[in-house]
């Protein structure tokens, strides 16, 4: 009888994590809402994907595997949405319960069902016409908390948005768009919090991390990613040049619910070419800092690139796991960056580990025992020009890497290149760009290559690598049924073998893919999205 | 046998930007309307030497990041090559100040601030005008109707190329090739042709699976497939993972003329390729005269 009661209790409870009361009829109503324990124990719910990299370590793992590395044959188009705004789509959707929510360019939010691609409800923002933003009119997801979404729109707000109707919540600036600050990416929950970032490190900003008050939009604290006067780091920059050091916070970070600490990429120092306007390390600029989940405190830093002069923010999201390292197990961080290097720090203190290049560099010679690296002469911008590797846009970029648990492989999308590399004079004037110099192509983009590189997160060796032609730009998927899947500009969606990197199955799409892919599954069946051009595609296997 | 041009390839994203745009946006938002200064039609009142020193100025610093610093373009931004003389988005200088106040919707490109002033978006006109230059900017030494004889004779140029659907396939398509190239850089393609080599006109040798093998000049490749043309302008595509191999070859297929042709020969050949543009009048080589390679 104790049993029993257990069983109901338990029964019951699991009811009300999922929130869901079948029906007579056996089914149940699409979305549910979505509690923070439901987003630490993110993993346990595979069928959903709850927030922009899938779980709080930021694998981009799924757990499903009905789709594996033996039936990608199988996989047939279930459905695409036409995003009606048109732009560059870099989007990530999110699932709940059978609901996918899509945003789009500028700074729209859709809701479909995500069986048939059809709506639910549509949020349009309204935008100033005099927005101040360097690199396309984007937006690449939202994050969810009970039954409100919350997206970064482009003149640098934060919004609430019901997830049933669409219906605007709260409306709240982050920053001023006039000086050059606007948002881009996902936000990341924290327990009652929504912890946002800031871009415009072209515009002599001063870059910040925020935690907004999930249900009253009320700002609880600020992490600057510059530091003020009063604070010894400061002296990292020349003169007043940290008032505009950029050092933006674009993509979203990641979260550790047992550390209580929040991981977030910094990007580059402004203006970014010309560093002779603010010598020193320019803290925190290119970094990986790890803050206190209740108060932002910074916990440990660590900088990638000290006195970067060629625009390689540390904007990659941070993949957190779990390894053995030299006979210990090691709570990590993995990381490979803009400036062409890969890392493994210790996730509690920060502390270097391992790194070493994964795609073509030209401007260090190594990295010294504590990962700071050894520069080779002669490689920062001139007013001549000075060819470096990797270009402006990076060895890799924003785009999400992944990791899979079960071939302890850390995935990403590597880009061998060149470019050269200008400074020049430039004053500071507000919401104008301030980025001192400049980069131009040497070679035709063609005579360059991309790569899928799966790389051992203890050694940093590559284990295997799949070219891509001309190149790639868009972030990672991976698994349980072993399979890496990713896209192309050259259009192309596909899956490869986690294990060996072999390619199993490839469609066109006929427009670029920037974004990532996500899964999820609904009534059993299991899904593969990915926006490519202006359209979001869904694939499933033939029933 | 091939001249490959920098600015070939440049075209060819200007191009993929036109088409970007037009199925996108649609023909409404091609030639954005005009507003202001620009509504009246007047002309571009900033064109001094100063003028352009200004327009450079905020042109590094508002526009080089996506259109380069060079201003050539960037494949990666989507941004288009603005040193042709030719706009996807404006067919005057009129309409180029139109763009950079209204921007070009679904697009990267954003109208600048609405308090910018029109002298400042005049003087961008003038320098990104400047960047193109006007025939009569420059010395053309040779004679282009002599030169008209030697593309049609000695050159062989027709053996490859074609002007207004005279000639052949093997190289790229010249009729307008002044709007693209400059004399001294057309000089160049014909001196040293492994200087600038659009990836259009590498040599790709693929091997089947059956050991046999066949070459031709690079229409396509992404990470799966591969499109090319063969010597007899015959069309192929191979999916990668059912060939053997590929092995490519990033050189051109045109000889260097610096030890064929005299230097007033190739003076003349050069004067004739500058004269090449959409509005010229070119009588003399008509579809008889050229032997067709079929």
């Amino acid at each position: 009888m104790k049993q029993l009661a257990l069983i109901v209790v338990l029964f019951a409870s699991a009811q009300l994590v999922i929130g869901q009361e079948p029906s007579a009829d056996g089914m149940a109503p699409a979305f549910s809402p979505v509690t923070w324990e439901r987003l630490v124990n993110a993993a346990d719910e595979p069928e959903n994907w709850l927030m922009y990299s899938g779980t709080l370590d930021s694998q981009r793992y799924s757990g499903l595997d009905q789709i594996n590395n033996r039936n990608t044959s199988g996989l047939e188009l279930k459905w695409a949405y036409q995003i009606p705004e048109i732009d560059r789509a870099e989007t990530v959707p999110l699932v709940v319960d059978g609901v996918m929510f899509i945003t789009e360019a500028p700074s729209n939010l859709m809701a479909v069902d995500a069986v048939t691609g059809r709506p639910y409800w549509r949020y349009e923002h309204e935008l100033p016409e005099d927005l101040r933003i360097c690199c396309g009119r984007n937006n690449r997801g939202v994050a969810i908390l009970g039954e409100t979404l919350y997206m970064s729109t482009l003149e640098a707000h934060l919004v609430g948005i019901d997830a049933r109707t669409g219906n605007l919540m709260w409306d709240r600036e982050v920053a001023d768009y006039r000086a050059g600050y606007s948002k881009t990416a996902a936000p990341l929950i924290v327990k009652d919090q929504v912890i946002t970032g800031i871009a415009g490190g072209e515009f002599g900003i001063r870059g910040f991390i925020d935690s907004y008050n999930a249900e009253t939009g009320e700002r609880e604290w600020r992490a600057d990613t510059i530091p003020g006067p009063d604070h010894p780091d400061n002296r990292t920059w020349a003169g007043d040049s940290w008032r505009t050091g950029g050092s933006a916070s674009w993509i979203t970070g990641s979260y550790d619910a047992d550390l209580d600490m929040v991981y977030w990429g910094t990007g580059n120092p402004g203006p970014d070419w010309n560093g002779d306007v603010r010598m020193g390390d320019n803290l925190y600029s290119d970094s990986a800092l790890a803050l206190n989940g209740n108060t932002g405190e910074l916990e440990w830093y660590f900088q990638f690139t000290p006195h970067d002069v060629h625009d390689w923010d540390a904007i990659q999201v941070p993949i957190l796991a779990d390894l053995e390292f030299d006979g210990e197990m090691r709570k990590v961080m993995m990381w490979a960056n803009r400036n062409a290097f890969y890392y493994t720090l210790d996730r509690e203190t920060g502390e270097f580990l391992i790194g070493k290049p994964f795609a073509k560099q030209t401007w260090a010679e190594g990295l010294d025992e504590n990962g700071r690296p050894i520069r080779i002469p002669n490689t920062s911008p001139t007013e001549d020009g000075v060819v470096v590797s990797p270009s402006v846009g990076g060895a890799t970029n924003w785009w999400s890497p992944a990791y899979s648990p079960r071939t302890e492989l850390f995935y990403v999308n590597a880009y061998d290149s060149e470019q050269k590399f200008f400074k020049r004079d430039e004053d500071y004037v507000e919401g104008e760009r301030f980025t001192g110099g400049g980069g131009e192509n040497i070679l035709p983009q063609d005579a360059y290559h991309s790569a899928i590189r799966a790389i051992d997160p203890r050694t940093g060796d590559i284990r295997w690598e799949f070219p891509l032609q001309p190149r790639a730009t868009a972030g990672l998927l991976t698994t349980a049924g072993d399979l890496v899947f990713s896209g192309g500009v050259d259009g192309y969606f596909f899956a490869l073998d986690a294990v060996s990197g072999q390619e199993l199955w490839h469609i066109q799409l006929g427009g670029r893919v920037h974004a990532a892919p996500m899964s999820f599954s609904v009534n059993g069946q299991q899904y593969v999205t990915i926006a490519a051009g202006n359209v979001v595609y869904t694939f499933g296997l033939k029933n | 046998m091939h001249w490959i041009t920098w600015f070939q390839w440049t075209k060819a994203l200007l191009l993929t930007a036109v088409m970007v745009v037009c199925w996108t946006v649609g023909p409404v938002a091609q030639e954005p309307e005009a507003t202001d200064a620009a509504g009246t039609g007047e002309e571009n009142p900033f064109t001094t030497r100063f003028d352009r020193r200004m327009g450079e100025r905020i042109f590094l610093r508002q526009c080089s990041r996506c259109h380069g610093q060079d201003a050539r373009g960037n494949d990666e931004t989507g941004a288009p090559d603005l040193t042709t003389g030719r706009f996807a988005n404006a067919s005057t200088l009129t309409g180029v100040f139109n763009v950079i106040r209204n921007g070009v919707r679904g697009t990267a490109m954003l109208p600048v601030a609405p308090s910018t002033p029109d002298e400042e978006i005049w003087q961008l006109v003038s320098y990104v005008d400047s960047l193109s230059g006007s025939p009569a900017d420059f010395d053309v030494a040779g004679s282009a109707p002599s030169g008209r004889q030697i593309y049609a004779g000695k050159g062989d140029c027709a053996s490859c190329h074609m002007i207004d659907s005279d000639g052949n396939r093997l190289g790229p398509d010249l009729s307008r090739v002044a709007e693209r190239r400059r004399p001294s850089e057309l000089r160049s393609d014909l001196v040293t042709p492994n200087a600038e080599v659009n990836p259009r006109w590498w040599t790709v040798q693929v091997t089947r699976a059956d050991g046999s093998t066949l070459e031709g000049l690079r229409m396509g490749e992404d990470t799966f497939t591969l499109r090319l043309m063969d010597q007899d302008e015959n069309l192929w595509s191979f999916l990668k993972s059912e060939i053997r191999s590929y092995e490519r070859n990033e050189e051109s297929t045109m000889p260097s003329y610096e030890q064929t042709l005299t230097a007033g020969e190739i003076d003349d050949l050069v004067a004739y390729l500058f004269s090449l543009r959409k509005d010229s009048i070119r009588s003399s080589v008509r579809p008889s005269d050229i032997r067709r390679n079929q």
